[in-house]
């Protein structure tokens, strides 16, 4: 019950972290980097937390939100990472790789928010044209839908990683995983390199 | 040219136009916190530009009906760098200011979207070009100096069990991102003063800085740190392993790692992210000690 009622207070953390990312702030407090050591910190894996978090951020160092991308959610991948372990049990190693996967698939449920927050544009300019100039109701608005989403969204895959750990065989694929995971500091830090490399050697 | 002429128009204008209103600048300030809070395919950002406008324009327009039809032409398409959009709140509160004092269609405010539009492109170029592509980056590597300064080096050997004090795991992330917000915080409050002094005009705010220079110092500064950690890193692993595998195996070891650093050189060539180049590894090491059954290969020991 603990570790049902933890794991949903995580989520809706996360989800409250993750609005910095685009909707509100914008100060890097939803960096896989600064939400695996804290999540991990509150779920009593700190370590495994910090672990997680700075590889799922060398990870998505590769991505830059330019335009209109929508690029994989660092948030969810960093909370469905460290709740995939803390709560459900998994390996760090497999717990690492389902918070990425979970990051990834977040961006078809972003562009879902977007797409749907079109439809707003509409209603506004009819509400403002009506003479009501009270635009604070819609931010507050896309903020608790980003808010719910998210937190959802994390809390289901924790679920998913939960029924994970309990499928037989699941041990097997541990040998696998946990030498995957000891080469993604690695990939990371050739995606640092190669980031700055690029940029140092342009005219 | 399009964008000096209209440069010129709006200057005569704006010496002509009675006094300006004072900038509400800090509850524009803080609203601008929330610019891409409606985020929109349609629009983009035109919901946080309106929400964050506000304040400047209710004291512009104390007539409800003017104040409505400058809601209504802002909520048109908006989309910038959010750090770097303060710069066009400014300059756009500062346009419809000198507008409001100058009776019906001036040029002002023809030009109005004219200039927003050609500002809000120019700053989300030098914004991403900052922030996402440089400082955002360089976070990390703060975190790793942090963790590396106080003996923290966990995050390279995840297969070994250790321990390190809780406030300097959160230590490690938090230098980078006060260090970052630093940044953002001073550029979105001095943009929006900076905006509105010389609002009116295509490029203002584009000189207020040697934007080029110090893109070209994050970028030195940014490969500097990146060397500095892959030494570091390299150094690392020979560290633990020196004396305790023999050099056939080190070498083997050292060679696995900047296998990994061509894999991910190739996977990019062929224009593909370290996503992919992870799922790569994933597949490769589930297939040999899973699958196969390969006796297990320890980075670390």
């Amino acid at each position: 019950m603990t570790t049902v009622l933890r794991t949903l207070l995580s989520s809706a953390l996360a989800g409250l972290l993750g609005l910095d990312a685009v909707a509100a702030g914008q100060f890097l407090f939803s960096r896989p980097a600064f939400v695996g050591p804290l999540l991990g910190w509150l779920n009593g894996c700190p370590l495994e937390g910090a672990r997680l978090g700075i590889l799922l951020e060398m990870l998505y160092i590769d991505i830059i939100p330019v335009g209109g991308v929508v690029p994989p959610n660092g948030t969810a991948a960093a909370a469905v990472g460290v709740l995939a372990h803390s709560a459900a049990g998994l390996a760090p190693s497999l717990a690492f790789f389902i918070g990425a996967g979970a990051g990834a698939a977040y961006s078809p449920v972003e562009s879902w928010l977007r797409t749907s927050r079109s439809a707003w544009n509409p209603l506004i300019l009819g509400q403002v044209a009506a003479g009501d100039l009270n635009i604070s109701r819609w931010v507050a608005r896309a903020l608790l839908m980003e808010n719910a989403a998210l937190a959802g969204y994390c809390a289901c895959w924790v679920a998913l990683a939960a029924a994970l750990a309990a499928a037989p065989g699941v041990l097997a694929l541990y040998p696998g995983t946990d030498f995957a995971y000891s080469l993604m500091p690695w990939l990371g830090l050739s995606g640092l390199y190669f980031r700055f490399r690029t940029q140092a050697h342009k005219k | 040219m399009n964008l000096m002429v209209m440069e010129k128009e709006t200057k005569e204008c704006a010496a002509s136009s009675a006094g300006t209103v004072r900038l509400p600048q800090a509850p524009m300030f803080f609203r601008s916190f929330f610019i891409q809070a409606g985020w929109n395919y349609e629009r983009f950002q035109n919901i946080g530009f309106v929400f964050a406008l506000l304040p400047a324009l209710r004291k512009i327009y104390p007539d409800p009906e003017q104040l409505k039809a400058a809601v209504l032409r802002h909520l048109s398409i908006f989309n910038t760098q959010p750090y770097m959009a303060n710069f066009v709140l400014g300059n756009v509160a500062r346009m419809e200011a000198d507008a409001a004092a100058l009776p019906g269609d001036s040029p002002q405010r023809r030009n109005l979207p004219g200039v927003k539009q050609a500002l809000a492109s120019s700053f989300a170029s030098i914004g991403d070009r900052i922030f996402w592509g440089r400082l955002k980056p360089m976070t990390t590597q703060v975190c790793l100096l942090v963790w590396a300064l106080g003996g923290f080096s966990g995050w390279l050997f995840t297969g070994m069990s250790g321990a390190a004090p809780v406030w300097l795991l959160l230590a490690g992330p938090l230098a980078g991102i006060l260090a970052y917000s630093a940044v953002a915080v001073t550029l979105r409050w001095r943009g929006l003063g900076k905006g509105y002094a010389c609002g009116g005009t295509a490029n203002c705010g584009l000189d207020s800085m040697n934007w080029q220079r110090l893109i070209r110092g994050l970028s030195a500064a940014g490969f500097a740190l990146s060397i500095a950690l892959a030494v570091l890193s390299f150094g690392m692993l020979a560290g633990v392993n020196y004396g305790v595998c023999s050099g056939g195996a080190l070498l083997a070891k050292l060679s696995v790692c900047l296998g990994v650093l061509v894999l991910h050189r190739v996977t990019r060539a062929f224009g593909r992210s370290s996503f992919f180049a992870a799922g790569v590894l994933l597949a490769v090491s589930v297939l040999l000690f899973s699958v196969l059954k390969l006796a297990p290969f320890n980075l670390y020991l």
